[in-house]
């Protein structure tokens, strides 16, 4: 059996990831993958699912099924999604046929939703994933978001993808580990923990500009680096003295100054929270990073 | 013989966490061929004999990436198994590497800023493109952007700093040139370097396996397209 998903009405940046492409950095490859990865695997329990999810944003999306039936997972944010126009809980599991309608629209909070089937998404797969990079343009559909008019194929019959509980969601300030050019920022370095950021509304998936309305890096000089190694929670500041927290989609490499990096545990919630939201960072070593 | 810059003796080398799954190590804080060679003869070192726990290793200009899973070895005891490969090894000797011999049409649509270019070096175009294909470069780093790579070091007298504008986007095959290096870019890019000239090589296929075919450290000589 199998499944088809019309896509009837779509939000800006939508797009098929799975766990990410790992292994590709020496190519010129960041692994991509889900901004928010527990909520994936919550969704993929949910549903029973192989690898691969539809990631929405802010904004939803509809569609119909032309072919069914199928199992659909959600999780991720606070959404708010109806089955033929009736209201279901978010987070939760769905069985769908032939001629339903499904509508995700915005709710309360989070940037990223993710939404799973028992069928495998029907996308060849670039080296190893289907994950979709914004910045390379490969993987998910034609390495692009998803339009109106897609059609989304489920093919039954693969293994689901096993993952584990997430440990629950901490709060508080966001976690960070100096990072490589920490010392570099005698003065905003004391600053950068005692002041809240706010999240801008420039945010993607390669990166979530912080607005810093108390200044502590405005007066930071532009250093010239030699360009080194980046990863997804690197926080580097530009030379306007701009943060800008790189995501899943991040350049592999960076000349600018990185004063810390958010701890993996930390990076799902960061990447929920929306646009005006403050936020503040608190270093923690190595050991108590998990 | 392949040309380098500030070529000194490395500095010791530094372990430095990158986030709580990866570390750098560092052989230098500025690039030189010294610091360039031993992060490339090091990751070399660790993609033959690999280190329990270690998932990626990539090579930069002056450091080594390397990502870890936490699950099976803590960082203390990497940082000590790593220390004792930077003790025993000569990081200072490549180890054998492919060749490549690439063609690049100079100037023209094809590399817009090759007059300037030669014009601030003081060199006639036939002189620039001469003293740009006399030597032998090495691929000193990849992963910029997919199949990017960077190729050094011509000699003093072609050092230029990059654009004080940079293109929204260059098209893929540009050939760049800046800080005493040439780039080679396999998909359209934003860059501040010169373009120069294009090549038909293309440095990057997401179909092939793997999807590029040069690696850091290997040699690299350029040719005029015929």
């Amino acid at each position: 059996m199998s499944a088809s998903l019309l896509i009837r009405r779509v939000g800006p940046l939508t797009t098929i990831q799975d766990a990410g492409r790992f292994g590709m950095l020496a190519h010129g490859i960041s692994a991509s993958g889900p901004m928010d990865q527990a909520a994936y695997n919550l969704a993929g329990r949910l549903a029973v699912a192989p690898p691969g999810a539809i990631e929405i944003t802010t904004a939803g999306l509809d569609f119909d099924v032309e072919t069914g039936p199928c199992v659909m997972g959600f999780a991720g944010g606070a959404f708010t999604v109806r089955h033929n126009g009736k209201p279901v809980a978010w987070p939760g599991t769905l069985a769908l046929d032939a001629d339903d309608t499904i509508s995700v629209s915005p709710g309360a909070n989070g940037n990223y939703g993710y939404l799973r089937f028992d069928g495998r998404i029907d996308v060849p797969a670039v080296m190893g994933s289907i994950a979709t990079n914004s910045r390379a343009r490969l993987g998910g559909l034609e390495g692009r978001a998803l339009v109106a008019s897609d059609r989304i194929g489920l093919i039954d019959g693969y293994a689901p993808e096993l993952a584990s509980a997430s440990a629950p969601v901490a709060e508080g300030p966001i976690r960070v580990i100096w990072g490589l050019h920490a010392d570099l920022f005698p003065t905003a370095r004391d600053r950068f923990v005692s002041t809240p950021f706010r999240i801008s509304s420039r945010l993607d998936r390669m990166g979530v500009r912080l607005e810093d309305p108390a200044g502590v890096f405005t007066d930071s000089a532009i250093l010239s680096l030699v360009s080194d190694a980046v990863l997804p929670g690197d926080i580097q500041i530009l030379g306007d003295g701009t943060p800008i927290v790189l995501m899943r989609d991040h350049q592999p490499i960076g000349g600018y100054p990185r004063i810390a990096t958010i701890v993996g545990a930390d990076l799902d919630r960061f990447a929920q929270l929306r646009p005006g939201t403050a936020v503040r960072f608190r270093t923690v070593t190595l050991e108590h990073a998990r | 013989m392949i040309f380098t810059t500030n070529d000194t003796a490395p500095m010791q080398p530094t372990i430095m966490p990158l986030g709580d799954g990866a570390l750098l190590v560092r052989f230098g804080a500025t690039l030189s061929g010294a610091a360039n060679r031993a992060a490339i003869a090091f990751a070399r070192s660790l993609a033959e004999l690999p280190l329990a726990g270690i998932v990626e290793t990539v090579p930069n200009l002056v450091s080594v990436l390397l990502r870890y899973d936490p699950r099976m070895v803590q960082l203390e005891q990497l940082s000590g198994e790593l220390r004792l490969r930077l003790y025993a090894g000569d990081n200072a000797t490549l180890p054998p590497a492919s060749h490549h011999t690439i063609a690049v049409t100079f100037g023209g649509e094809a590399g817009p800023d090759f007059d300037a270019v030669a014009a601030l070096l003081q060199l006639t175009p036939a002189a620039f493109t001469g003293a740009h294909n006399a030597s032998a470069l090495r691929v000193l780093a990849t992963g910029f952007a997919p199949g990017f790579v960077y190729c050094g070091f011509h000699p003093p007298e072609l050092h230029l700093p990059r654009r004080a504008e940079v293109r929204a986007a260059v098209p893929a095959g540009s050939v760049l040139f800046a800080a005493g290096q040439t780039a080679i870019a396999a998909t359209a890019i934003p860059t501040g370097w010169h373009v120069i000239g294009s090549t038909t090589f293309r440095n990057f296929d997401p179909r092939a396996t793997p999807p590029t075919q040069m690696r850091a450290g290997d040699t690299i000589r350029f040719v005029p397209a015929s």
